[in-house]
């Protein structure tokens, strides 16, 4: 990805051409401050619910339901923390869902780029009817699928296994990344392709070596929600999961509710919060991929 | 899987193959050409194939079979020809039940795309660290579980104790003390709307600024220098680069909303469904699964896919012609 | 990047899935060796007792030597859709754990295997609770062993009640003045003095019962709904009153959402009616001042009828070894075991072993729900839901409401 590293302190596309008119300084700044300022205000709207989630954790429980809303408790515990670490096979579950998700995420973006290459730069007989397929597997509502699928895998022995929840999440993974990523490959003007074509080099290598930085940004995105449509999936691990040291964090999760007696908020939301820092962490790793891209290419070109 | 001896060829073809082709004394450059985009999706095929091909023959096949617990136990239903379909298509729930959910498809869809894209636009013009605040959170939002994110939004508009109803009273708009949030249909489902859409904007922010990254730079300058209006821009230069990405989120969302059943079946709640605020995908859960009906509920499935088929049609066929490749 | 990269990157998806593919087969699991028993209970068991899970397949172990228990750990709302997997796939468990409602379904599309015959090699089986065991029990024949059970009492803040002089009322006519007492005393907004949701069928149906009436009845091969009846109607008369009295919860609202131990932890009420574990989380501040009583019928003295709700073990059709899975159910449901429960909160499952607890008082007047194939149906359904809430918004009569709902809960309930 040597394009990238040219070009690499350029955090965005469109930020050249902001930056270009330097005319009325003063004007842009203010500007720039009143954007902000919208962007904090959607920020605090958006993730409010999140904060709740955060703040709960750290409630005594006499205040999760207090009747004048708490914000911040005057008196945070870690209690709920504490003993959501201790119950059964949290870090086993934790450990469970990186395995599954990163196989299943890395897997996906390689075999999907593949197919999207395919569909978005060749021509051949089928391409329709592949493409329809993609979005009518989709269109399917999962309730349906889900007795029959267990079927299938306790046929391969793929009940109870991380595998066979991996390629479950392939499947469901799969056309919505064939998908997006063609519709990124469409997106790259071809005059960059075909410089990179007069070169000599075969058609699919220069495909792969000029698209590849080109299309980052795409793949990014689409990793990013495989990512978290993987992580947070509930049912399909919930069936064919069995043991709890086999399980998934979100199935670890569902423990808290899953009582007839009386729900432990505390300790799920302390429980949420600690299976969403892994997610976090993949998204820091990867956003600032998501603003390289054209810009890069455009400028080599 | 079955393209386990395809790479050796295709490394030697490929490297065979130099650009332009010369098609006539290369016979094998030329099969490998026309196998490459084969090759390329076979991957995909074969492993949606072998998981999804089962289920979807045997979704088909119980649709037209009594298929309710007995069966399941025997493995073995009991064929009433269309008489699952035809119980559905005659029963007035299910034409209810479809109305409300094209309008909520539609109510849902309009919000996302539109919240979305203005979120996406906002985050190109504002400072750096802003952006990766605001980004981050919208991460945090989508990573939420729905268990999870459905509990508080229930906290946040519960008439007890909830939030909106403590922070409308004291802004004056209204005493909402001890106001129910959850007595009517309308109610209910507008409550869905603003989790469904809260929950799905993160990811049209995402995509849609990941997509603005590939639009030139300079036709952006070369707008702004002409002095064009910001809709303009939008319009003119930013649009027709991010209308890919568009159809393809446009049509997704269409997809997920008309069959949505974990948010409107959580935030209701269980105790709270009946037909009067049924969804689609509610309608499928409990007139088909709840009841141990699997034959009706894979008619339902059946159905439903052909719905939400004729609901996208516009944008799948868009999306399908799109930019014709060369 | 070279063609040759890419070719290898197709191998390399290949591979990993062949391999994992094949791993996998090696140490999935072989559910050919009979000596193992898997056993799904449900999560308040991990909770609430592990202990006793744990000393249960200690002594079976010792009394089985090679054989080895799995207790999985399954959630309410989704054990079922994963039983039905099951059912279809294989790997079923050996032991599951039903609640007493869910029973009847299962039991009529022939999942479980027949107990009848060893009924007697059960513990204290000639005195299990009626409830449980006739939500074990279809067309005559046992399905299920009755494992433990929980009704619904009255929680109630004694320092209020101390404050109006009221003690633990006789009948539901004292109950209702302590209510209209504790009102006039607390003029607060929005306090109940006896909260209770709108829409909680499970206390209204105790009205029902408690006026001699029912829900439906079987006769001629058919069941009939029996909510349109005079009795049965007195009894929704009875509850809309009460509601009206003594709870400012919402009139659609559910038993559910909020908890009513969360309001009466905020001091929004001075009793609320539900399960008797509800004493867990009435706050710190309230710990002391609470006690629970049995709630009074209409006529002096006796007790209104609660609902009995519980949890039965069956044994699945496709166990691989019933003998082995019926030990250890003895195990689990023996004596000894049920006191441990009943140390816990619960209710045993056999009259010789009913304390004097509230709780357990009672259970001794308990109503059930009708053992129909489609009785799920109803529930799901929230027929008696939606009918509770016509009657306290007003929308309906008494009369027009419960015809509906009885025409309703038949209609359900005949499907064939």
């Amino acid at each position: 990805m040597t394009a990238d590293a040219q070009i690499a302190p350029t955090p965005t596309a469109v930020e050249p051409a902001r930056a270009a008119p330097r005319r009325r300084g003063r004007g842009r700044r203010a500007r720039q401050t009143a954007w902000n300022l919208v962007g904090i205000a959607v920020l605090v709207l958006m993730a409010f619910p999140v904060f709740w989630m955060i703040s709960t954790a750290f409630k005594p429980d006499d205040q999760i339901n207090s009747l004048n809303p708490t914000w911040f408790s005057l008196h945070p515990t870690i209690a709920h923390f504490r003993d959501a670490i201790h119950r059964p096979f949290f870090w086993d579950d934790i450990k469970n869902s990186l395995i599954i998700v990163g196989v299943a995420v890395a897997l996906s973006m390689v075999l999907a780029f593949l197919a999207a290459i395919a569909l978005a730069k060749f021509r051949f007989t089928g391409r329709k009817l592949f493409i329809v397929l993609m979005i009518g597997i989709q269109m399917l509502p999962q309730a349906g699928l889900i007795i029959p699928l267990y079927v299938v895998l306790a046929r391969y022995h793929q009940v109870n296994t991380l595998s066979g929840v991996i390629v479950t999440y392939m499947t469901f993974v799969l056309p919505f990344s064939v998908w997006t990523l063609r519709g990124f490959l469409i997106g790259i003007p071809r005059e960059l392709e075909e410089a990179a074509m007069v070169d000599g080099s075969s058609r699919l290598g220069a495909f792969v070596r000029i698209l590849l930085p080109l299309v980052a940004p795409g793949l990014v995105a689409t990793s990013i929600f495989a990512f978290i449509t993987s992580w947070n999936e509930y049912i399909f691990a919930r069936i064919l999961l069995s043991e709890g040291q086999k399980q998934t964090a979100t199935v670890w999760l569902s423990y808290f509710t899953g009582t007839s007696r009386h729900t432990d908020w505390g300790g799920l939301m302390a429980g949420s919060t600690l299976v969403a820092i892994p997610v976090v962490i993949f998204f820091l790793l990867v956003q600032r991929k998501i603003a390289f891209g054209l810009t890069a290419g455009a400028v080599k070109a | 899987m079955s393209s386990s001896h395809v790479p050796s060829q295709a490394a030697l073809a490929a490297e065979a193959a130099p650009w332009p082709r010369r098609r006539r004394r290369l016979t094998w450059a030329h099969a490998f050409r026309f196998a490459l985009p084969y090759l390329l999706i076979a991957p995909v095929l074969g492993t949606i194939g072998a998981i999804l091909g089962y289920p979807l023959y045997h979704l088909v096949k119980i649709s037209r079979e009594r298929y309710g617990l007995f069966e399941l136990i025997q493995h073995k239903g009991y064929p009433v020809g269309w008489a699952n379909f035809s119980s559905v298509l005659h029963d007035s729930i299910f034409w209810h039940t479809l109305l409300r959910t094209v309008v909520f498809t539609v109510a849902n869809v309009g919000l996302t795309m539109v919240l979305g894209t203005l979120i996406a636009l906002l985050l190109v013009r504002v400072s750096s660290i802003v952006r990766v605040a605001l980004t981050t959170g919208l991460v945090l939002v989508w990573s939420m579980p729905i268990v999870v994110a459905v509990q508080v939004w229930y906290w946040m508009t519960n008439y007890e104790n909830g939030v909106l109803n403590y922070a409308l009273t004291k802004l004056h708009l209204g005493d909402y003390y001890q106001h129910d949030w959850y007595a009517t249909p309308l109610s209910q489902l507008s409550l869905v709307t603003a989790l469904i859409v809260w929950g799905a904007v993160p990811f049209v922010v995402v995509t849609v600024y990941a997509a603005l990254s590939q639009v030139p730079a300079e036709l952006l300058e070369a707008a702004e220098i002409d002095g064009a209006r910001p809709w303009r821009v939008f319009k003119d230069v930013t649009f027709p680069i991010l209308k890919p990405i568009f159809l393809i989120l446009t049509s997704l969302s269409i997809i997920w909303d008309f069959g949505v059943f974990t948010q409107p079946f959580l935030l209701i709640g269980q105790t709270h469904i009946n037909t009067s605020n049924y969804l689609m995908g509610i309608y499928l859960f409990e007139e088909g699964y709840l009841k141990s009906d699997f034959g009706r509920g894979a008619a339902i499935s059946i159905l439903m896919l052909l719905m939400v088929a004729i609901l996208s049609v516009v944008y799948v066929r868009k999306m399908v012609r799109m930019e014709e490749v060369r | 990047m070279k063609p040759r990269f890419v070719a290898g990157l197709v191998l390399a998806a290949a591979l990993t899935f062949a391999v994992s593919t094949a791993s996998a087969r090696t140490d999935g699991p072989t559910r050919a060796t009979a000596s193992k028993i898997t056993v799904w209970l449900q999560v308040d068991a991990q909770t609430g007792w592990p202990d006793l899970v744990a000393s249960t397949n200690q002594a079976f172990q010792k009394a089985h030597p090679g054989a080895t228990v799995d207790v999985q750990y399954q959630t309410w709302p989704d054990h079922l859709g994963k039983f039905d997997a099951t059912l279809a796939g294989g790997n079923v468990p050996d032991v599951i754990e039903m609640g007493n409602t869910e029973m009847t379904k299962y039991m009529a599309a022939g999942a479980f295997a027949n107990l009848s015959g060893d009924k007697s090699s059960f513990a204290n089986s000639r005195n299990w609770l009626k409830g449980l065991a006739d939500s074990a029990t279809f067309n005559g024949k046992l399905y299920g062993v009755p494992y433990y059970a929980g009704s619904r009492v009255v929680t109630y803040r004694t320092d209020l009640y101390k404050k109006i002089k009221a003690k633990a009322p006789k009948s539901l006519s004292q109950f209702t003045a302590i209510a209209k007492k504790l009102r006039a005393k607390n003029g607060k907004r929005g306090f109940s003095p006896v909260y209770f949701a709108g829409t909680d069928w499970y206390f209204a149906m105790s009205f029902v019962y408690d006026y001699g009436g029912r829900i439906a009845t079987y006769s001629r091969g058919k069941w009939h709904g029996a909510l349109d009846s005079a009795k049965s109607r007195a009894g929704l008369a009875a509850f809309a009153r009460f509601f009206k009295a003594a709870s400012r919860a919402s009139k659609t609202g559910t038993e559910d959402r909020p908890q009513p131990y969360d309001v009466y932890a905020q001091g929004q009420a001075a009793s609320i009616v539900g399960p008797a574990w509800f004493s867990c989380c009435v706050g710190k501040k309230y710990k002391n001042v609470t006690g629970q009583f049995v709630m009074p019928g209409h006529k002096a003295g006796q007790s209104m009828p609660g609902f009995l709700g519980g949890s039965d073990l069956a044994v699945p059709n496709g166990s691989n070894d019933k003998a082995l899975a019926k030990d250890w159910i003895r195990l689990f449901t023996n004596t000894e075991a049920e006191k441990t429960l009943q140390a816990k909160g619960n209710i045993p499952n056999a009259t010789n072993l009913l304390g004097n607890s509230v709780n357990e008082r009672a259970a001794k007047r308990s109503w059930f729900v009708p053992t129909a194939k489609h009785w799920v149906d109803v529930e799901n359904g929230n027929i008696l839901r939606t009918m509770l809430a016509r009657i306290n918004t007003g929308k309906n009569s008494i009369k027009e409401a419960s015809s509906w709902a009885s025409d309703n809960i038949a209609l359900t309930l005949n499907r064939p």
